[in-house]
């Protein structure tokens, strides 16, 4: 009986060391990738374009121009920095050395993910403090609700891009290529810069809920009707935990192919 | 006790399209399972140099990346220090400090920044991190540059880092693939000696070499490894016993000597011609001398050149490799 509570808790103590951990692997990643090339164009660049080319000639409400303002960049930039971690150590030949400290691959991705949430969320907020000095954004503002919704769906997204590094690629400009091939569609297929149209494509875009609790946020009805915020989140989560399964698995099948000859 | 146990390693993968071309190996072979590592077994003592040595694909690599964690063995199964490699993983690492071959450091970070996050990866605290972070960066005479980028590090200060990364936690075991392997005289001196001196506080290292000079001076012990299996284990002096034919001495003398004189005396294998000298090889390096150096003695003659050669690591290697095994 005893043996088997202190297995429990020795095993308790090592998820919890390597949550730790995992925070450091975050500081690493903030501090090593938050200015590589592919980061800043798809992180900072693309949602810039993309903002000019979806909005240019469009009569958009302000309230719609920040909520799809805030998910693109949320969205582009917390999956900007997630896919070229793995390709980069790789490229580097600095994932070797790090795989032997004594952390686990599922640490190493949620250190990721940590780093990506967090470039995404300091990134999507530029639109949120500039339209509160503009005046462009309610007065009513449910600031909670933006920032659990940045927060869960940041992980959501952060998540998501963790997939998008499976590939055994040590040259993170293939990667890129095909985040862009995954990720531009999934934009396009959202409603943005205007009110939520429930499409069956929208259904599939995470980037829906987000903006819909952001529209809720800023004063709107939801979509989804009464439990429309439960929907939200609800998907989100879903999507999040997901997407941070099916990574752990993926990575762990493949991670072996990055040491192949 | 041991610190590490292996028993019935292999480790099998597909032939890739990459692969096929590094090993030349034929088109058809393209899909197929080949074992870089088969069916090995060695045991490496606490305390203990242990070397492992082979020609380039030989399975080097591979076998220290089962061991540490970065491949999962396909049979067979790894102990270190007690521990399961595979079960254990996480516990298995925390004891074990590892530098990989082509690995390399942060070159974003500076040398004291890569220390710091392995020391905190390992669980060290503020003042511990710190502290080994100082002693190793002056050990490794990288103390000056340790706020520049490791960018601006040459090969050698980088290899030397890496090592220091390696030591951070104090590892009980010491995995080195290639130490000093393209380094300059400098930086594989100053490995050398700090390999020398943490198992002298009973660090136990498992390394991979194709030097046989590193492999002479430091192991304790040597495996060599040849197509994925261990053909031979020994200390390195028992290896050179196998080339005892490989002792010879370089002899010119002033006033001539005839080829068939040197050849009626004892001790002596055979005489070749080399050069207004005479290339000889011997059966007894110290007995020969003496025979020689009598001869030319007491007929008067002078020395005017004598080298000796003993047999070397590189000669038992390559003759072992030749006929797939020692006794």
């Amino acid at each position: 009986m005893n043996k088997s509570i202190d297995h429990k808790m020795s095993k308790f103590r090592s998820i919890g060391t390597q949550i730790r951990r995992s925070f450091i692997i975050t500081k690493k990643d903030l501090r090593i990738y938050y200015n590589k090339p592919p980061v800043l164009i798809q992180g900072i660049l693309f949602p810039f374009i993309l903002f000019i080319a979806l909005s240019i000639g469009r009569n958009i409400q302000s309230v719609y121009l920040i909520s799809g303002m805030m998910a693109m960049i949320l969205f582009l930039t917390s999956t900007s920095l997630g896919p070229i971690v793995f390709p980069w150590e790789a490229m580097r030949k600095t994932l070797e050395r790090l795989i032997t400290c004594p952390i686990s691959i599922k640490t190493i991705l949620l250190g990721s993910m940590w780093s990506s949430l967090i470039y995404g969320v300091v990134f999507s907020s530029i639109p949120l403090i500039l339209g509160a000095i503009y005046s462009v954004i309610p007065l009513n503002i449910n600031l909670l609700l933006v920032v659990g919704g940045m927060i869960v769906a940041g992980l959501a997204f952060s998540c998501f891009s963790l997939i998008l590094s499976v590939p055994s690629s040590s040259t993170p400009g293939s990667t890129m290529i095909l985040t862009i091939l995954i990720k531009f569609p999934l934009v396009f297929m959202t409603p943005l810069f205007m009110p939520i149209v429930l499409t069956p494509i929208a259904y599939l875009s995470p980037l829906t809920y987000f903006i819909d609790i952001i529209n809720v946020s800023f004063g709107d009805l939801s979509v989804f009707g009464m439990f429309g915020l439960m929907i939200d989140f609800g998907v989100l989560i879903l999507f999040g935990v997901g997407f941070l399964f099916l990574s752990f698995f993926l990575h762990e099948k493949t991670l072996e192919k990055r040491f192949q000859g | 006790m041991s610190a590490i146990i292996v028993k019935n390693l292999s480790k099998s993968f597909e032939v890739s399209r990459k692969a096929k071309m590094q090993t030349k190996s034929n088109e058809e072979n393209l899909g197929k399972e080949f074992f870089a590592v088969d069916d090995i077994s060695f045991e490496v003592k606490k305390g203990e140099i242990f070397g492992f040595l082979g020609p380039n694909g030989a399975g080097k690599t591979t076998t220290i990346r089962l061991m540490t964690g970065v491949l999962n063995p396909t049979n067979g199964n790894i102990t270190i220090l007690g521990k399961d490699s595979r079960t254990d993983a996480l516990q298995v690492k925390q004891l074990i400090g590892n530098v990989p071959e082509e690995a390399s450091v942060y070159v974003d970070l500076s040398g004291w920044h890569n220390l710091l996050l392995i020391g905190e990866l390992y669980g060290l605290s503020k003042e511990e991190r710190k502290k080994k972070a100082e002693y190793l960066l002056k050990q490794f005479e990288l103390f000056e540059k340790k706020n520049f980028k490791a960018k601006t590090y040459s090969k050698g200060m980088k290899q030397r880092l890496l090592l220091s990364m390696a030591l951070m936690s104090n590892p009980e075991i010491l995995f080195l693939d290639e130490p000093t392997s393209g380094l300059d005289v400098k930086s594989a001196k100053i490995i050398k000696e700090i390999i020398l001196e943490y198992n002298k506080k009973g660090t136990t290292i498992f390394l991979t070499t194709h030097d046989m000079d590193i492999a002479n001076e430091l192991c304790h012990r040597i495996a060599i490894i040849n197509k994925g299996k261990i053909i031979s284990l020994d200390t390195p002096e028992n290896f050179k016993v196998l080339v005892q034919e490989y002792q010879a001495i370089d002899l010119t003398v002033e006033n001539g000597l005839l080829k068939n004189e040197i050849e009626k005396l004892n001790y002596i294998k055979e005489v070749q011609e080399v050069n207004g000298g005479y290339h000889i090889i011997v059966d007894d390096m110290h007995n020969s001398i003496c025979e020689i150096v009598d001869y030319v003695i007491k007929n008067n003659l002078k020395i005017k050149k004598l080298i000796t050669y003993q047999p070397k690591l590189e000669e038992a290697f390559l003759k072992i490799i030749e006929r797939g095994g020692s006794k």
